[in-house]
């Protein structure tokens, strides 16, 4: 099964090797150059690193915030400046309603024409001094309008200043009206104009932060979920392979990312530990066969010294009565000499053959063959203890294919496990017994003794590394859990049955070969 | 040593006895040999031995047991071990239960001989 981000994860460690990989190629020397294969293609590929990402995503966030900011350093001044052109519109609309009130009073009480020049003026000043902020927001021709309106009037005051005929004066006044009229009508407009501009900037500085902080959510939730997806699932995926690791199941993570990331170094790391774990478990097992062949080799010294026996009590009794011997009785002699001699050499062959190195070899094999030689190896063992070694094996066994090594050292671990269970047992027996039912994908091999019994609460620990119940430099605990790495070497599973006081069963499922028709 | 002893040899290994029973009777002893502890207890039973060399592991009845029945119901006969050499200290702890010597294998009968005459020569228990 793949993933979204493209990595590769076998499960079920209880299924046969065969059917849990699709990628993963089934033995040692193939799997590690097609991971050395694996190597030189990811260095080909595009490097897009997370850190990369995250840089990415983190600059995008400060970039828009700095935006954010700079928008707001931008409209802050903006703003300012509009209440200040704000008060300029308010100033020259009071301006322009101090001349006409001067003027209103000129024209009611004759005084006060000086001052409704003076306001005038500043009015002028006014538009003057401003005019480039002034044709920011109005045309050319609304303000030329203006000033020449406020000319026009300023000019008939000036008139009227001037001395004057009746007449004249109802003419001025007619004018100073108009304009008069005109121009408090701009400057209100003027005024108005610009508060409903400042009152437009307000609403935006109102708004504009919201959609800002929403744009901004979206961002986050982006860079979010990129980064969950990213990093969090694969490092939730990365774990449960270790676990798997953990539990024994060494498939290669493969790698199909389409770009070349840390998380693609840390899984072609981890591949590569794997390689070295596989190494150590091979030493393991080879260490542990070891200590099983120093176990064995009492029970095969002892059980030498029976030929030798018998070859020293023939040969000298031969020497003694030689002169008297018919020559018939001496060749007998002789002949129970080579016997023996060729019983040793079976014994010592035997464990010889069990305690060789050899390269890996999946043969196929008789299971009848390889207990009886397992049953053989471990036999002075049990008669030490008195155990009983009892088989009950049907005829017509399916063929198995496997390694010869690897599937007598399996049964031998077993079979002195048992042995070691029932030393205290005053009538060991084990019984070694085949199922092979027809059609089925397996041979049930089980191996039961009759002793103290495993707890419940043990039976999933035993298969552990390190773990055993017995004293202090009896067991190194690496039995079962080398047994375990064989089993599953060799594409089957082992069950335990077993209750305190009732004995217990090992079960070991190696898988049959079968031949497409 | 006058006398012709009675002498027992049990093993599960033929040859032993095929060997010894002409090798000891030259020496001037009776022997017996048989291959099980079952038949020779109930040999035992019935009639007496003086000396009974007995191998210590075998099926089903071995050495000790029939140390054992020597020890509980002939004691003035004596039990003469044949061990193998990795358990020469069970031999030690078989002498005290009785047995009167212990011979490793391999051996030759002359080493068998030698034990046997240091047999006859101490008194009965």
């Amino acid at each position: 099964m793949t993933d979204d981000s493209g990595h590769t994860m076998n499960k079920a460690p209880d299924r046969p090797r065969e059917s849990m990989c699709v990628y993963a190629p089934m033995d040692a020397t193939e799997c590690k150059s097609a991971t050395a294969d694996r190597h030189t293609g990811i260095q080909q590929r595009a490097c897009f690193p997370v850190r990369l990402r995250l840089i990415l995503a983190f600059a995008t966030i400060f970039v828009y915030c700095a935006g954010v900011t700079l928008w707001t350093i931008y409209v802050l001044p903006a703003v300012h400046h509009k209440i200040r052109f704000l008060e300029l519109a308010d100033a020259y609309r009071h301006e322009t309603a101090q001349m006409r009130r001067f003027e209103k009073n000129y024209f009611l009480y004759g005084t006060h024409l000086q001052d409704a020049l003076l306001h005038t003026q500043k009015a002028r000043s006014i538009l003057a001094d401003n005019e480039a902020d002034i044709l920011k927001v109005m045309s050319r021709g609304r303000l030329t309008a203006m000033q020449k309106s406020l000319a026009s009037y300023a000019a008939g005051l000036q008139k009227l200043a001037g001395g004057h005929s009746p007449e004249v004066r109802a003419a001025v006044q007619h004018r100073l009206r108009k304009y008069g009229h005109r121009l408090t009508a701009d400057a209100d407009a003027f005024s108005i104009q610009e508060r409903r501009a400042l009152d437009r900037t307000f609403s935006l500085l109102r708004t504009g932060p919201l959609i800002l902080l929403a744009v901004l959510m979206v961002i986050l939730f982006a860079a979010a979920w990129h980064i969950n997806r990213k990093i969090v699932t694969a490092l939730g995926r990365l774990t449960d392979f270790t676990e798997r690791i953990a539990a024994g199941d060494y498939t290669r993570i493969t790698l199909k990312k389409t770009c070349r990331d840390e998380f693609t170094q840390l899984a072609t790391a981890m591949n590569q530990m794997i390689d070295e774990i596989e190494k150590r478990q091979e030493i393991l097992v080879q260490s542990h066969k070891i200590r099983a062949i120093g176990n064995l080799v009492a029970g095969v010294a002892h059980e030498l010294n029976n030929p030798l026996n018998n070859i020293l009590l023939t040969a000298v009794s031969l020497q003694e009565s030689y002169a008297d011997l018919p020559p018939a009785k001496a060749l007998e002699m002789l002949a129970d000499v080579v016997g023996e001699t060729e019983r040793s050499r079976e014994i010592v062959r035997n464990l010889l053959d069990f305690a060789r190195q050899r390269e890996r070899e999946i043969k196929c094999l008789d299971l009848v063959e390889m207990l009886g030689r397992a049953i053989r190896l471990v036999s002075s063992q049990a008669r030490m203890s008195k155990i009983r070694i009892e088989t009950c094996i049907p005829d017509n066994l399916p063929p198995v294919h496997s390694d010869r090594q690897l599937l007598i050292q399996l049964f031998v671990n077993l079979l002195l496990n048992a042995v070691d269970a029932l030393s205290q047992n005053a009538h060991g027996r084990i019984a070694v017994t085949v199922d092979a039912p027809t059609q089925a994908e397996y041979v049930a091999v089980s191996i039961t003794d009759n002793g103290p019994g495993i707890p419940r609460r043990l039976q999933d620990r035993i298969f552990d590394p390190f773990f055993t119940t017995k004293p202090e430099g009896r067991g190194t605990g690496l039995g079962l859990s080398v047994s375990r790495n064989i089993i599953e070497q060799l594409g089957g599973f082992m069950r335990v049955a077993s209750e305190v006081g009732k004995g217990a069963t090992f079960t070991v499922y190696l898988p049959v070969t079968r031949v497409p028709h | 040593m006058n006398q012709k002893l009675k002498i027992m040899v049990v093993d599960d290994e033929a040859i032993v006895g095929k060997r010894l029973k002409p090798s000891l009777e030259s020496s001037g002893y009776t022997v017996e040999t048989f291959g099980d502890g079952r038949s020779a207890i109930a040999r035992l039973a019935k009639e007496r031995f003086d000396i009974v060399i007995t191998d210590v592991r075998m099926d089903d009845v071995d050495g000790i047991q029939i140390l054992e029945y020597v020890r509980a119901n002939i004691p003035q006969t004596k039990v003469i071990l044949i061990t193998g050499y990795a358990s020469v200290d069970l031999a030690r702890r078989a002498l005290d239960k009785g047995a009167f010597d212990f011979i490793a294998k391999p051996f030759k009968p002359g080493d068998l001989r030698t034990v046997i005459e240091k047999a006859a020569r101490a008194p009965s228990a």
